[in-house]
């Protein structure tokens, strides 16, 4: 509608059109400055920090020496973060149809899963996984179920992941079940009409327009898993956390190490957001194109 | 009439919670007729017309439409496929539109063809083209629906009922949602289709519509027919005073 205002003709010849381009350039103008001295208070807290750290003894040096040595556990933890989104957002998906469905144990299976999983530290959870299935596979070994024993005993990496898919899966099937419901009545009813079945209009109606709503959360979960992931670090992954850690404790150079630390983190959440933000900007090209 | 009507009702009850809205209606249509239902609102006639195809699920009486019949009652279960069929039999036009968000014009009137109907893709591209020329928007038809105007949204919403080639056409308040201005080109259509011989149910404020094209009106109220009969007879000697003091503030506004 704007672009055909633009070249109406009535636009283009009138007189007092400068005053338009005028008004426009000085609120453009304004809006820069304005981003500007954003920035500049950015740089004076960060100087500030800076200046604050060094006058108490903190140690460049030694965080310079040792900052690759943490920055080396990045794509342990991104990996980790990766895999248990995706398994995720299955388990959200299927919990959040559980909690739609009108089928009373699809219904009562997702709402447990939900409720303790939402209920327990994750942890907790990391816990049980890696420490608490092995014993009772021990206990099954003995009971003679050999195959079934060993499969609950995992590693380090499958414990993390396999935790923080569960317990993300949890809080995104609520994301998910929100999404859904925020797809118009009348979408639904107009595939009804048309006599398409509720699987149909699922996965051709609702799904495709609530996955729309739903990237900005799912993106926002996935920031936040990748700090949490900081917690997989118990088990002696060798992620970020992990690494600065044996520094931090060996050297008593905490300050230092767990900043190289926070800063890695800081570092792959702005990546992680400008992929998200570019993710979004496409789908809404999609669709309005 | 009775012998050969497309659709015909019988006792339907539709409570909501301990509300009646439906007090036990019957009426029949016959082909190609065209019948107005007009009343105030939260009289029962939108609800009356959405469980025609079972987007509402009515609570008592029994529904037969071209030949299939559905008879619900305390304690009875709905067959499922009975129901799909009754909707294949109608076509419903929403007074919000309800076109899909996320397709072109072309795949809103396609993909019942294609989903449900399991119509091969280039068939169904043919014949959505088709209808898209039916309701005079062909050339909208790679455009998403945040682009059209309230007008062309419905002619699409008409034209993706129309593919399914229902027996019977049901519109629930199609203009009530549009700009004045865009009230025409919507009732063109649905005049073109009267005019084709298509049996058509409309719930509709629109009297002037209802006079022209119209075969029979219903005025209900409270959940009862109080009065039918044709356009003249109800809108210039209505029998019921309820039907008069109804339409009587309508004259001044729309002409009739």
């Amino acid at each position: 509608m704007a672009l055909e205002f633009k070249n109406h003709p009535k636009w283009e010849s009138d007189p007092d059109l400068g005053m338009g381009r005028e008004l426009m350039t000085r609120q453009r103008r304004a809006q820069l400055f304005h981003t500007l001295k954003i920035s500049l208070v950015w740089v004076a807290l960060v100087a500030l920090l800076g200046v604050g750290l060094l006058g108490l003894r903190f140690d460049p040096a030694y965080a310079a020496e040792h900052y690759m040595f943490v920055l080396q556990g990045a794509g342990t933890t991104i990996g980790v973060s990766l895999a248990s989104i995706v398994f995720a957002t299955v388990l959200a998906l299927l919990g959040a149809l559980g909690r739609l469905s009108r089928n009373a144990i699809a219904q009562g299976v997702s709402g447990f899963y939900v409720s303790i999983i939402r209920g327990s530290p994750l942890l907790i959870q990391i816990y049980i996984i890696y420490l608490g299935l092995p014993q009772v596979g021990r206990q099954l070994d003995t009971m003679g179920f050999t195959q079934m024993g060993r499969l609950l005993t995992l590693t380090a990496i499958q414990s993390g992941i396999l935790a923080l898919s569960l317990n993300y899966g949890a809080y995104m099937a609520e994301i998910f079940r929100a999404g859904i419901q925020s797809i118009g009545h009348g979408q639904r009813e107009a595939a009804l009409s048309i006599g398409m079945s509720n699987w149909q209009i699922l996965r051709r109606i609702i799904l495709p327009q609530a996955i729309r709503i739903i990237i900005p959360d799912i993106g926002n979960q996935f920031i936040a898993m990748q700090k949490d992931s900081a917690q997989v670090s118990v088990m002696g992954i060798w992620e970020i956390t992990y690494r600065a850690n044996r520094f931090a404790r060996q050297d008593s150079k905490f300050m230092e190490m767990f900043l190289v630390a926070a800063g890695s983190y800081w570092i792959l959440t702005i990546i992680s957001s400008w992929l998200e933000s570019g993710l979004e900007r496409r789908m809404a090209r999609a669709y309005e194109r | 009439m009775n012998g050969n009507a497309i659709i015909h009702v019988e006792a339907l009850h539709k409570w909501f919670g301990l509300l009646h809205v439906l007090r036990g209606i019957s009426f029949s249509v016959a082909p190609q007729e065209v019948l107005v239902m007009i009343g105030r609102s939260g009289s029962g006639k939108s609800t009356l017309l959405r469980c025609l195809n079972f987007l509402e699920e009515p609570s008592a009486g029994s529904i037969t439409i071209a030949g299939h019949s559905v008879t619900v009652g305390p304690g009875v279960r709905l067959d499922r496929r009975k129901i799909v069929t009754m909707r294949l039999n109608t076509g419903m036009v929403f007074q919000e539109f309800n076109l899909f968000a996320h397709m072109t014009a072309l795949e809103n009137v396609i993909e019942g063809l294609i989903t449900v109907k399991k119509v091969p893709r280039n068939q169904a591209i043919a014949m959505g083209e088709q209808y898209l020329e039916k309701v005079g928007l062909r050339d909208k038809r790679d455009v998403h629906p945040i682009r059209l105007s309230g007008g062309q949204k419905q002619r699409v919403a008409i034209a993706r009922a129309l593919a399914m080639e229902p027996k019977v056409m049901l519109f629930d308040e199609p203009t009530s949602a549009l700009d004045p201005e865009l009230i025409g080109e919507v009732l063109d259509v649905m005049k073109q289709l009267a005019r084709e011989g298509t049996t058509m149910v409309v719930v509709t404020h629109e009297m002037s519509f209802a006079c022209d094209v119209a075969d029979r009106i219903i005025y209900v109220d409270q959940g009862v027919i109080v009065e039918e009969g044709t356009p003249e007879q109800i809108v210039s000697c209505a029998q019921d005073e309820r039907t008069r003091a109804f339409l009587e503030p309508l004259r001044k506004v729309q002409h009739i």
